[in-house]
């Protein structure tokens, strides 16, 4: 019983991880149609970002996260006006599959290659912001930066759930995704939510970041690879729908821990685009992927 | 209501508008005022810079020139202005939200009085538009995109009533539709004439156009060619 407890709790940590990127991912896509793959790269600026502000620099924990946020929303915000705007609001840059992907592959590139050359190498990891061992229930473990990492994921999924789901704003950042001309003839700033969304999207990515670093440590190459999982868990929720990769990022975890506990964990990978290939050939409706309408 | 008895102030004065496409000019200097109460149709071939006229009124593309609406000067490129002055375009091919419900598509015509209001909340603010379109009841909850071409093009026309437009721009809104299911529009747009509401409406069909208008504009190649074309 202990084992499945513990392998519970690292499935959903692990979960909670693909989760947030995923809901990250989701969300801005559903506004934008642009998928994000530098938002590991932001998580990797808010961990070794703090990292380097409190251990080396010396300033308390509290401001460090501060000045990092703001530094991920800053590099978000000028990204999107010297990139995004000048690509998609004037029309001047390449419309269709490329600017689906390739602007913000550029951005994860420079931004590695920024935190390679400022940062160095080596591992970082920001100090825990819940410091202390692991809390233990007879044989069961959990380390507590991962009830943060899990609850910051559900936290922020239902967040966004309910924000597209209940408020105004949330249906007009759906509609700018759905009709960019449509949105503007009602009076919808879709540059506006693009930015908004964006820029909220990357100082998530960095307190992520910061609260998951303590686990396992971030070097300037993390990014990619968080940015990668996060595609898998918003194409368990057709790229729309956050509330929805953070739950799937979260099934996701737990079957890859107990097919590593009680099977192998060379096969995790395998099980994962497995559930995704047959989701999408048998039931695309689940991901929302199912047939055009007339 | 016969062109004669609108004698009010000018709901919609348009100056000197022009638009380019790079060195393409689309519409060259047009000028015309509608009256308050007046339904102005404006007509003539495709591609003759009707829907490109009616999109910079309505502030969606770069143009010269001036809009007003009821007097006051709108800013170019701004449709959000536009909408909040009461000039709302119910656009040609209808440019609807296909994944979101009926009952978003039409709620969201509100933005810009209800952008801070819980969905439910501003959908009770404009529910009442259903009543001019009755059989969108029935079909509230299903996506837009699964409607057929004459309901997607209601749903159009009642996102644009839900806005509370003073000035209505309708651009080509039986386009596409059956003869039957453009009758409904045609009903419907005559009822509109029947209030207090200023419409400009464009149709390259003139026999449609001159169903329901006052008066009608020609455009060809750019230009206003025949301003006063009596109905």
């Amino acid at each position: 019983m202990s084992e499945f407890l513990n392998l519970l709790a690292a499935g959903l940590t692990s979960g909670a991880i693909y989760g947030i990127f995923g809901a990250c991912l989701a969300v801005w896509f559903r506004v934008c149609n642009v998928l994000n793959l530098a938002v590991g790269d932001f998580a990797m600026i808010g961990a070794i970002g703090a990292a380097q502000l409190v251990q080396i620099a010396g300033l308390p924990f509290g401001a460090g996260i501060v000045i990092v946020l703001a530094a991920a929303g800053l590099i978000a915000w000028v990204f999107d006006r010297v990139v995004l705007h000048i690509a998609f609001d004037r029309g001047a840059g390449a419309h269709g599959i490329v600017s689906v992907f390739f602007y913000t592959f550029g951005l994860s590139l420079v931004l590695e290659g920024a935190a390679r050359a400022v940062f160095g190498t080596q591992v970082y990891g920001a100090p825990a912001i819940w410091a202390g061992p692991a809390l233990a229930i007879a044989d069961f473990h959990v380390q507590r930066a991962g009830i943060l990492v899990i609850a910051l994921a559900i936290v922020s999924g239902l967040v966004l759930w309910a924000y597209l789901r209940f408020t105004v704003s949330g249906r007009a950042a759906s509609a700018c995704g759905e009709s960019v001309l449509g949105s503007r003839i009602v009076g919808i700033d879709s540059a506006r939510f693009r930015r908004r969304i964006f820029i909220v999207t990357a100082m998530l990515a960095a307190l992520f970041g910061i609260v998951e670093s303590p686990l396992s440590g971030f070097t300037y190459m993390s990014g990619p690879t968080l940015s990668l999982i996060g595609v898998v868990a918003a194409g368990f929720a057709s790229f729309r729908r956050p509330g929805r990769a953070v739950a799937a990022g979260l099934v996701i975890g737990v079957a890859e821990a107990m097919l590593g506990g009680y099977v192998s964990t060379s096969y995790n990978d395998v099980l994962l685009y497995a559930i995704l290939f047959g989701i999408i050939i048998l039931r695309p409706e689940v991901l929302g992927l199912g047939p055009e309408p007339a | 209501m016969p062109a004669s008895a609108r004698s009010g102030p000018a709901a919609l004065e348009v100056e000197d508008v022009s638009v380019s496409y790079g060195k393409f000019v689309a519409v060259e200097s047009v000028t015309f005022s509608v009256a308050a109460g007046e339904c102005v149709a404006v007509i003539g071939p495709n591609g003759h810079g009707k829907s490109s006229m009616v999109t910079a009124v309505a502030g969606l593309v770069r143009r010269g020139g001036a809009v007003r609406v009821f007097g006051e000067t709108l800013p170019a490129g701004s449709p959000g202005a536009a909408v909040r002055a009461g000039l709302v375009l119910v656009p040609e091919r209808r440019h609807l939200y296909p994944e979101l419900t009926t009952r978003d598509n039409i709620m969201l015509g509100s933005y810009s009085r209800t952008r801070r209001l819980r969905a439910r909340q501003a959908w009770e603010d404009v529910s009442g538009v259903i009543d001019m379109f009755p059989e969108l009841a029935r079909l509230l909850d299903q996506k837009a995109g699964t409607l057929s071409g004459g309901q997607q093009q209601m749903v159009a026309l009642a996102r644009g009533m839900a806005a509370g437009p003073r000035v209505l721009l309708l651009d080509e809104p039986c386009l596409g539709l059956a003869e039957a299911v453009a009758r409904r529009v045609y009903d419907w747009l005559g009822q509109m004439t029947q209030t207090d509401m200023t419409i400009v409406l464009v149709e390259e069909n003139p026999v449609h156009a001159l169903l329901v208008a006052d008066r009608a504009l020609r455009m060809y190649k750019g230009l206003v060619d025949q301003p006063g074309v009596a109905a």
